[in-house]
């Protein structure tokens, strides 16, 4: 019986419940007083599975860059640059496989260069990637002139483009988008290389003693770069499957996305200070976000009250993980 | 070299530099088997600098080191515990929000297939790896933050012990510990003693360091300035020693 007791204790005081129960209230919320309870309608659930994963996706990816004790402020910037490179290279025509892998290798890369200044001039990575966010958000308006430019994947009417599309923006079965497919899928390899790959556990000890995890031979540098590379690589996957959807680029895309994903992470239970967080809390977090900010649509409250409500929802989670750690510490004594 | 097979490590020789600051001028060192050696001195005199450099955390600018009578170059932490050289930081070496389990093999998680780690056997050694040390901890999955300040100590040693360290380098394993965590740290160094690891202990207590060493090194301002051993001295004479090395001018 205490043993039954102090595992329903354990379950309640666990960071993913607290945000899952939030999330479930957040949900019964929109579907009862939206207009119509149109935030239930297939049609909206579709949408938000679908936009709501591009930005899910790279959440994950910047969530377990946290746990490592780095940020990265510069994943919309990537995201605008990455789609750039996707419509140059298709408007030469190129194979689209091609285009996609070269797409994602830029996104990596791009992150490989945010690791090699962090890590390498020892600058703290807010200011790296705070440097490398202007850097190509302004790249990118310089070169495309700030414009909107088509980019229309289906016109091609090629197999080559229905596979493309199929991949990126399809539905698997009636009704759910693939992009929610990628988003459980990223979340599930990441999740199990965090919690169960040594990799994982590398990635907290960097995160939560750096010099404890050099000094038993884990090469922190290496585990930061790692994770610098991997946000960069689901940034490039985004853009394709972002262009894919809107048949279009824009040179805003991913506006705000930096500070997004920093909340999301924080509401699933990631500590700021590196070290602490899990990846199903980071999915959960992710997945809040992008419900507040299409009920809030649905609801028809204009746009900027997204940040007030964003801004309540993180205050309160992070006051409620506080009380919850506390409670957890009294719980070992 | 008459005795040599019994030395377990010995540095020549060894200078280090920060920046401007000459940390080490010219040191050498040595280290019995099964010996335990206190390694004391002011602060700022050099002792940390001294055994990061036979844990691999800094590479010397000049010097040698030989392990089990071979020349080495010892240029990660890596390296170092692949000798069989673990260290238990002044600046605790543990992850406070991981579990104990995941802090004993942190870096050297055993793995099963692609890298997965095999938790069961990380959970059931590190259990069986604190036992050897006399300490029952509840469970290997507390994270290290919930522990006393001793049962921390006996985390990072029992780590040591666990993979077979020859030499042992506890530096102020006993800072800002009480008097009880304080007696439990050097029966876990007892511990190590009957295993046969050598050790050195660093610490400011001198009473502590007599308590547990056999030979004391005084070390001031990046130099060795005494090598004695506890027959011939007292905690009085170590704590005179200690005095008159820091004054000494060079
Ligand atoms: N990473 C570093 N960078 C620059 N200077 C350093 C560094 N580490 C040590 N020093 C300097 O080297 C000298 C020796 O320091 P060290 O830490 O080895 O002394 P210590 O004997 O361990 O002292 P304490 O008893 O206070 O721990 C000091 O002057 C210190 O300021
Ligand atoms: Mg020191």
């Amino acid at each position: 019986m205490q043993g039954n007791a102090s595992y329903l204790k354990r379950f309640l005081l666990s960071r993913s419940t607290s945000v899952l129960l939030v999330l479930i209230l957040i949900v019964i919320f929109f579907a009862v007083f939206s207009p119509e309870h149109r935030f239930v309608d297939p049609d909206n659930l579709r949408v938000l599975l679908s936009l709501g994963a591009e930005f899910s996706i790279i959440a994950l990816g910047v969530g377990m860059l946290m746990i490592c004790g780095e940020f990265d402020l510069s994943v919309g910037s990537i995201l605008a640059f990455c789609s750039f490179i996707f419509l140059k290279l298709f408007e030469l025509h190129l194979s689209l496989l091609f285009i996609a892998v070269i797409t994602i290798v830029v996104g990596g890369l791009l992150g490989l260069l945010n690791a090699l200044i962090t890590v390498r001039a020892g600058i703290p990575s807010f200011i790296t990637t705070l440097g490398t966010m202007m850097f190509w958000r302004g790249l990118t308006i310089l070169l495309s002139g700030g414009e909107q430019t088509a980019c229309d994947v289906s016109a091609l009417n090629t197999p080559a483009a229905s596979y493309f599309l199929s991949f990126f923006t399809g539905q698997i079965g009636k009704f759910l988008p693939v992009q929610f497919f990628w988003f459980a899928i990223f979340a599930i390899i990441l999740g199990v290389l965090l919690h169960r790959h040594r990799f994982g556990n590398w990635v907290y000890a960097t995160g939560d003693n750096k010099d404890a995890a050099r000094a038993m031979g884990i090469n922190t540098d290496w585990v930061k770069t790692v994770c610098f590379i991997v946000v960069g690589l689901l940034c490039g996957f985004v853009a394709c499957a972002q262009i894919g959807r809107l048949a279009c680029f824009t040179s805003r895309t991913g506006d705000g996305w930096e500070l997004k994903a920093v909340a999301a992470s924080v509401v699933g239970g990631t500590s700021l200070r590196g070290g602490m967080g899990n990846m199903f809390g980071i999915f959960l977090g992710a997945t809040t976000i992008s419900v507040i900010e299409n009920g809030l649509v649905v609801l028809r409250i204009p746009y900027f009250w997204t940040y007030v409500f964003f801004g309540l929802v993180i205050l309160l989670s992070v006051l409620s993980s506080m009380y919850i750690e506390r409670k957890q510490m009294e719980m070992h004594r | 070299m008459e005795a040599g097979n019994d030395i377990l490590v010995r540095m020549v020789g060894i200078h280090k530099w920060f920046g401007r600051v000459y940390a080490l001028r010219g040191v050498d060192f040595e280290v019995r088997r099964g010996e335990t050696v206190g390694l004391i001195g002011d602060n700022g005199a050099g002792k940390s600098t001294l055994i990061k450099i036979l844990s691999g955390y800094h590479q010397a600018d000049q010097g040698e080191i030989y392990f089990e009578g071979q020349k080495v170059k010892i240029r990660s932490p890596r390296d170092a515990r692949n000798l069989g050289i673990e260290t238990v930081y002044q600046e605790q070496a543990l992850a406070p929000n991981l579990s104990i389990a995941r802090n004993i093999f942190m870096g050297r998680e055993p793995v099963k297939k692609f890298g997965l780690m095999d938790r069961k056997a990380m959970d059931e050694e590190s259990m069986k790896a604190l036992a050897n040390l006399g300490l029952r901890l509840r469970s290997p999955e507390l994270p290290v933050v919930t522990l006393s300040g001793g049962e921390r100590q006996g985390v990072a040693i029992a780590r040591a012990l666990h993979f077979k360290a020859k030499l042992v380098i506890l530096d102020e394993p006993t800072v800002a510990l009480s008097v009880k965590e304080v007696e439990e740290v050097l029966e876990f160094v007892r511990q190590l003693q009957r295993e046969k690891v050598s050790v050195v202990f660093i610490t400011h207590n001198l009473y502590h360091a007599f308590d547990i060493a056999e030979r004391f090194v005084v070390m001031a301002r990046g130099l060795k300035m005494a090598d004695v051993k506890k027959e011939e001295t007292s905690p009085q004479g170590l704590s005179e020693l200690v005095l008159k090395s820091a004054f000494v001018a060079v």
